[in-house]
């Protein structure tokens, strides 16, 4: 039984150092920091949107274990996730 | 000793029409719920137009307008709302007695029934007066008329606290029950009511946006998520009434 | 392979915790959308005016707010592994951790709040911040919610009679719903221009 535990919880510390990792990665991407409005940029948004659903994405397979669920799970879940995002970037290239 | 009869068994003493009567009180007052909401969406929507709302954000003179265009459905249909409104009495009777069979004190039972007495007030009624106040006399003075309609509307959509106080003891309650009357779902689905009512406070503040009493979030995503969990409650509410046993005991 | 987990074990096919939480977890991403796309909608109609507002947004707060969220969730995935694996006290320990966690994101966006408001930039200020209010706000709600859904696990976790893993696991998929939420907010709010 002890032989399980090292698996599972090795997938979550990799995970959870990956997502932290990103989040640090976009105080870089973020809006400049000397004063004054930021500039906009698709570039980045992109990036940061993609960055997001890779993020998110993450988090619903892994931690919230969608990866080992049934079917209609992992399914309505992505399409959640390519709606959410897709629709955002969808309304910022406008 | 022999020649003494034992005592007849309970079940030829019980004759069935108690059964069937027990559940056809509780099945008129279901039958109450779609009726009367069905009543409510032709009032509310096609004859007083308060659903959805005229905007917050027009002129005196568009909102005497307002009044003048829809005088006569108003008063019909506000006047309907005075006699029909009462059904939801009946029905609000209905889930409280359905939350004492749960294995939790009545106080949730209790605090539901209070809650929505006082919530009838604001959460349509108040509306009803204001409208038809405002179309009782259409040569009023066009700062009162526009007073009316502000009072009307800002009820309607924000009348919030009766309504997140509801929805709390009625999700606690299924929470805590044991007897599985109710399922664990809707008591989630009362968590969401309790956020869309939350969000319908900021209609205080905003003329306009998503955040005004006609506002995408505070009003159409709040009565997306109310006509969901009310077709939710209806049926799950006719499951619950089939599903009692016909001798159970309900707590005092 | 020789080490699989619990859940792999079960062939693909478990679903965590109870189908109640997954109603509850699916409509709030629903609901949740919505007000990221309306948000979207009116960013588009104001772009000016949103670019203008977000600078006066603290980047470093939303990523110390974002990590703290982070490592809660870590908290939460092993306490839940943990009781699978019969070691409840350790559970317990991950647990309340991870609720502390929370906690000090609520401390953290209280703090941002008040200096916010402080500097002058209140709900009705203007749209983007309105929504920085209402986005953030209701988030709020749903982090001191979860909290509450911790101490149940919290409970459960204590009790020798009760310990069941579904329930953990429930707690435990409404935290990282928690969590994923914010994923999005800061995103939207903070980092995207």
């Amino acid at each position: 039984m002890s032989v399980r535990l090292p698996q599972a919880a090795r997938s979550t510390t990799v995970v959870w150092a990956v997502l932290s990792a990103i989040t640090v990665v976009s105080w870089w991407l973020g809006p400049a920091h000397h004063s004054g409005p930021p500039a906009p940029s698709t570039a980045i948004t992109v990036a940061v949107l993609a960055l997001g659903l890779f993020k998110a994405r993450l988090i619903i397979r892994h931690f919230m274990e969608v990866r080992t669920a049934p079917l209609w799970l992992r399914v309505s879940t992505d399409v959640w996730l390519v709606a959410l995002w897709g629709g955002v970037l969808g309304i910022y290239l406008y | 000793m022999s020649s003494v009869a034992p005592p007849a068994p309970p079940s030829t003493h019980r004759d069935v029409a108690p059964e069937r009567r027990r559940k056809l009180d509780q099945l008129i007052c279901w039958w109450t719920i779609p009726v009367f909401y069905n009543i409510f969406g032709l009032i509310f929507v096609v004859l007083t137009r308060v659903m959805p709302p005229p905007r917050p954000d027009i002129t005196q003179a568009q909102m005497v307008e307002f009044f003048a265009d829809n005088r006569l459905t108003i008063q019909i249909g506000f006047a309907l709302l005075m006699f029909f409104v009462g059904f939801t009495s009946v029905a609000n009777a209905l889930i409280a007695l359905q939350i004492k069979r749960m294995s939790v004190a009545p106080v949730f039972a209790y605090g539901y029934i209070v809650a929505l007495a006082v919530g009838a007030l604001p959460g349509c009624l108040f509306a009803a007066f204001a409208f038809l106040a405002a179309a009782f006399r259409p040569d009023r003075d066009p700062e009162i008329i526009a007073m009316l309609y502000d009072l009307g509307l800002l009820s309607f959509v924000g009348s919030l606290g009766c309504f997140v106080a509801q929805n709390t003891v009625l999700a606690l309650a299924i929470f805590l029950d044991k007897n599985d009357v109710l399922p664990k779902w809707l008591a989630y689905m009362s968590i969401w009511m309790i956020v869309t009512e939350l969000l319908a406070g900021p209609v205080f503040i905003f003329r306009s946006g998503p955040l005004a009493w006609n506002g995408s979030i505070s009003f159409w995503m709040g009565t997306g998520v109310f006509v969901v969990w009310q077709f939710c409650i209806i049926r799950l509410l006719y499951t619950a009434i089939k599903n009692q046993n016909a001798d159970e005991v309900i707590q005092d | 392979m020789a080490t699989v987990s619990e859940a792999d074990k079960a062939g693909r096919n478990h679903l965590p915790g109870d189908g109640n939480m997954w109603v509850f977890v699916l409509g709030d991403l629903v609901i949740f959308g919505g007000y990221f796309i309306i948000f979207m909608i009116y960013r588009h109609q104001e772009r000016d005016l949103f670019l203008e507002s977000q600078q006066h947004l603290s980047l470093t707060v939303g990523v110390v707010n974002t990590l703290v969220l982070l490592a809660s969730s870590w908290f939460v995935a092993t306490s839940v592994q943990a009781t699978r694996a019969g070691q409840y006290q350790r559970a317990i320990r991950l647990t309340v951790i991870g609720g502390g966690c929370g906690l000090v994101f609520l401390a953290i966006k209280a703090y941002e709040w008040t200096s916010k408001i402080g500097q002058g930039y209140t709900f009705p200020s203007n749209d983007f911040f309105m929504f920085y209010y209402l986005l953030t706000g209701v988030h709020l709600f749903h982090v001191a919610l979860g909290l509450l859904f911790l101490g149940v696990t919290f409970a459960e976790l204590r009790s020798p009679k009760l310990r069941r893993v579904s329930m953990v696991e429930t707690g435990a998929t409404y935290w990282h719903m928690v969590d994923l939420l914010w994923i999005v907010i800061f995103a939207l709010l903070y980092v995207m221009r």
